[in-house]
């Protein structure tokens, strides 16, 4: 999967799951769309399926610090990185 | 310090109806909500019971989805009549958010339907990347789930009680709220239950041979309350809210004010799970005459627990014969929707304030020939119309436990 594939995913999950619309790559998704952690476990949840394979403890509490679509675009290419 | 209490707004959304018009005018004209179960991939074909008091409407929810993502069908009915009856009582923020405001409000156990799609999804192998259940399922499923998100969306930080006790839990909500503020813990307290389409729970009744299975053709025929020919319950949805405040606190603010809660009781068998208890039951509602300190003969009317089951319509009906004599007039509002379940009563609570304020009292709907094993109370046989000054709303649930709701008409 590429960059770009990855983040027409991530951008997908967002809309239909979360209902955040057109946002630019580096917004702060807590501050601007109220993302909290009920959606940080949601959205960890929606990667698992993206990439059919569970994520490890240690890949889930990584993902803990991840503030922008940038940020989780970056994340699920290191995942497969590790994966390939 | 014991303090008066007082119904200030209702809500319910039930198989009859949402708006009191509705639920009022199906009352008058006899109209049941109990329709053919709607098919499922599960369980209705193992199912003997094909009826089900359905809410087959909808319902124009506006949650915004950071509330929404929380939410089971059984909070999305909770939080509907709670939104109604805050706005309804037209409580201020400063208040609700006060912490004097509490939430006492429950179901029978969550939501099964979010329980069912999270346990089938990691059980059938359909999302093999996952070790675990969501913690996201946990919150729309949890046995708390209706109390949890009615203080998340309204922002309620006062005390939270969210009984989980079957066919009592509508009433315990509101007994415990009430309770909460007769002892001066909160000043208001939005108290119900709610509960969901669920063909799991018919099938528990099922097995004990206790569903309503004759009638599968003629769904508004069933469940028969007292009835020579009754053959079970029938299960249903829906939800009920009352908003309860301390009476000085409800005449300062203005509010409307429905009625008195003047007392309550609880209590359990303590034995059988489930078979009804002559003197469990005969206790319980002894005991709320007694928190309401009144003589069994101001009672006007008796919503009873009715469930239509063979045994348990008999038990009530000595029980209330114990208490009661023959006296009140004694309905089984389950006869209209089949039983509500964690919601019955608040649902039948809030149907005996809307009889209260207009002055009738709805008979129970097919009750064509009373058995005689329950013919020593007063069934209500026909409309009446008639001024309900004291009422008690009994519900008896699995468990063994008992309870006993007893409400004034308020003199403003």
């Amino acid at each position: 999967m590429t960059r770009e594939e990855i983040q027409i995913e991530i951008l997908k999950i967002l809309k239909e799951e979360f209902e955040i619309e057109n946002p630019e790559m580096d917004d702060n998704l807590s501050e601007k769309y109220h993302f909290d952690s009920i959606d940080a476990i949601q959205l960890l949840s929606e990667i698992e399926d993206l990439l059919k394979s569970e994520l490890t403890m240690e890949e889930k509490t990584l993902a803990m610090d991840i503030r922008t679509i940038n940020q989780i675009c970056d994340y699920v290419e290191s995942l497969l990185k590790d994966r390939s | 310090m014991e303090r008066k209490v007082v119904i200030t707004a209702a809500s319910a959304i039930t198989p009859i109806g949402h708006s009191k018009n509705e639920i009022i005018d199906s009352l008058i004209n006899g109209i049941s909500g109990v329709k053919k179960m709607r098919e499922d991939d599960l369980l209705y074909p193992h199912l003997h019971s094909k009826v089900f008091g359905a809410v087959d409407y909808g319902i124009d929810y506006d949650f915004k989805r950071k509330y929404r993502k929380t939410m089971g069908p059984v909070a999305y009915y909770a939080c509907q009549v709670a939104k109604e009856v805050i706005e309804m009582a037209d409580l201020k923020n400063d208040f609700i958010s006060s912490g004097r405001l509490g939430v006492s409000f429950g179901s029978t156990h969550g939501s099964p339907i979010v329980q069912r799609q999270a346990f089938q999804a990691f059980f059938s192998g359909s999302r093999p990347g996952h070790s675990s259940i969501s913690g996201v399922d946990y919150l729309r499923s949890m046995s708390h789930t209706t109390a949890a998100n009615i203080t998340r969306m309204f922002g309620i930080t006062g005390r939270v009680i969210s009984s989980s006790t079957a066919c009592t839990t509508g009433s315990q909500s509101i007994g415990f709220g009430y309770e909460s503020i007769k002892y001066g813990k909160q000043d208001a307290m939005i108290c119900g239950g709610s509960d969901e389409y669920d063909t799991t729970t018919v099938a528990v009744f099922d097995n004990f041979l206790a569903s309503s299975a004759n009638f599968n053709n003629t769904p508004h025929l069933t469940p028969r309350p007292f009835d020579i020919s009754r053959d079970g319950l029938v299960v249903g949805e829906g939800a009920g809210a009352v908003l309860l405040e301390e009476l000085e606190f409800a005449k300062k603010r203005g509010a409307n004010i429905l009625a008195e809660v003047i007392g309550f009781s609880c209590n359990n068998n303590g034995g059988d799970l489930i078979l009804p208890n002559i003197n469990g039951i005969t206790q319980a509602i002894a005991l709320g005459l007694k928190d309401a300190g009144i003589s069994a003969d101001e009672v006007d009317f008796v919503s009873a627990h009715g469930t239509a089951t063979k045994m348990g319509d008999i038990i009530e009906a000595q029980a209330i014969r114990n208490v009661y004599g023959n006296s009140p007039y004694v309905t089984g509002l389950k006869s209209y929707m089949g039983h509500t379940m964690g919601s019955c009563g608040a649902i039948e609570t809030i149907i005996t304030l809307y009889m209260m304020e207009y002055g009738f009292i709805a008979p129970t709907l097919n009750l064509d020939e009373v058995d005689e094993r329950c013919a020593m109370i007063r069934h209500t046989m026909k409309l009446h119309k008639s001024d309900i000054r004291i009422a008690a709303i009994q519900n008896f649930a699995f468990g063994g436990v008992n309870t006993s709701l007893i409400i004034k008409k308020f003199d403003n």
